[in-house]
């Protein structure tokens, strides 16, 4: 992943087993510019509303606490926590 | 529906032959609403003291980011805003959950009411009193417990509160809620409530089938969650054995 200009955040996704208590365990920790921001998890159980979808399970700094609807794909995901690191830069 | 408020208040205070006229004269509107409908926003003047008959209802409160709490669900023989009627204006909403039942009762009835006669006064601080007491339990469940606990106790304490006024049979009781209904009361994501009632599920301890929510261990979820009811006040009383309310039966039952 490479920077498009000054002001982007970089952000990287590292795969982790998170435990939930539940059977979604298919994490990533979201690295922005090289500090842990949130865990997403994969959720998988068919009864899920939207399975397969990424839910932001823990957000760290300015993300913590944020209830939010999980994301169709992880690019919808660090898209989002790139506006939000934007917004907050701002 | 007069008496069904004398006997709703009856079953904190004993009133006399003289409380029961003054009530019986109150003459209060009677409508049925829809689910998921305002009855009061924030902002109105509360004019009426809503009483649900029938259905579940909830206070909320929508913040500026566009989420939503919810502070209390109702239940048929709650008032919804008895604690606001002497206010100027609502500081949270009122809305329907599932389809109800409601009684209007004019605010200046109350005025009236509460004046001069005592006991009926009485009686209307304990629903306010118990209210404000399920309001604290519920910081406690939010500030306090985990989130697995914390839909457990909700569920058991809606199973106490509707089996007191006979809503609830063999632990089985109406469930129209919706996962962010739970979440947003709870002040958890739409996911850990499914993943909560996945557990509670595999674990045995509940079932929840076509809107109707079984509770097959209720001990079990009570220790699972540390729910004492003495907070509901439910036998608490010097009027304990007035306590059951058949009234809301008859109302629902047409």
């Amino acid at each position: 992943m490479t920077k498009r200009h000054n002001v982007e955040t970089l952000v990287v996704l590292q795969p982790i087993a998170v435990d939930t208590d539940s059977s979604d365990r298919e994490g990533m920790l979201v690295i922005a510019n090289g500090m842990l921001v949130a865990v997403l998890v994969q959720l998988n159980d068919p009864e899920e509303t939207r399975p397969g979808s990424w839910f932001m399970e823990a957000g760290f700094g300015r993300l913590r606490d944020m209830r939010l609807q999980p994301f169709d794909t992880l690019d919808d995901a660090t898209r989002w926590v790139r506006q939000q690191m934007k917004l907050l830069a701002g | 529906m007069q008496d069904a408020l004398i006997r709703k208040l009856e079953s904190y205070e004993a009133l006399s032959k003289q409380d029961h006229k003054v009530l019986t004269a109150l003459v209060p509107k009677l409508r049925h609403v829809g689910p998921r409908v305002d009855l009061i926003s924030e902002g109105d003047p509360p004019e009426h003291v809503h009483l649900i008959l029938d259905g579940f209802a909830c206070r909320y409160k929508i913040l500026p980011s566009g989420q939503r709490q919810i502070m209390a669900f109702l239940v048929p023989g709650d008032f919804c805003d008895l604690n606001v009627f002497i206010l100027d204006e609502m500081d949270h909403c009122i809305g329907t959950i599932s389809a109800c039942q409601v009684a209007d009762i004019p605010r200046h009835a109350f005025d009236v009411i509460t004046e001069s006669h005592p006991h009926i006064t009485r009686a209307l601080w304990w629903c306010a009193l118990v209210d404000e007491a399920v309001l604290r339990e519920w910081l406690v469940n939010i500030g306090g417990r985990q989130a697995n606990q914390r839909i457990a106790h909700l569920l058991c304490e809606l199973l106490m509160r509707l089996q007191a006024v006979g809503c609830a049979s063999d632990n089985t009781y109406p469930f129209p809620f919706k996962q962010s209904d739970i979440a947003d009361c709870m002040g958890l994501s739409e996911v850990h409530v499914n993943r909560t009632l996945r557990e509670l599920r595999s674990l045995g301890l509940i079932t929840l089938k076509k809107r109707s929510l079984t509770i097959h261990d209720v001990e079990a979820l009570k220790a699972f969650s540390g729910f004492t009811a003495n907070y509901l006040h439910l036998k608490n009383g010097r009027w304990s054995e007035r306590r059951s309310v058949p009234w809301l039966v008859q109302a629902q039952g047409g």
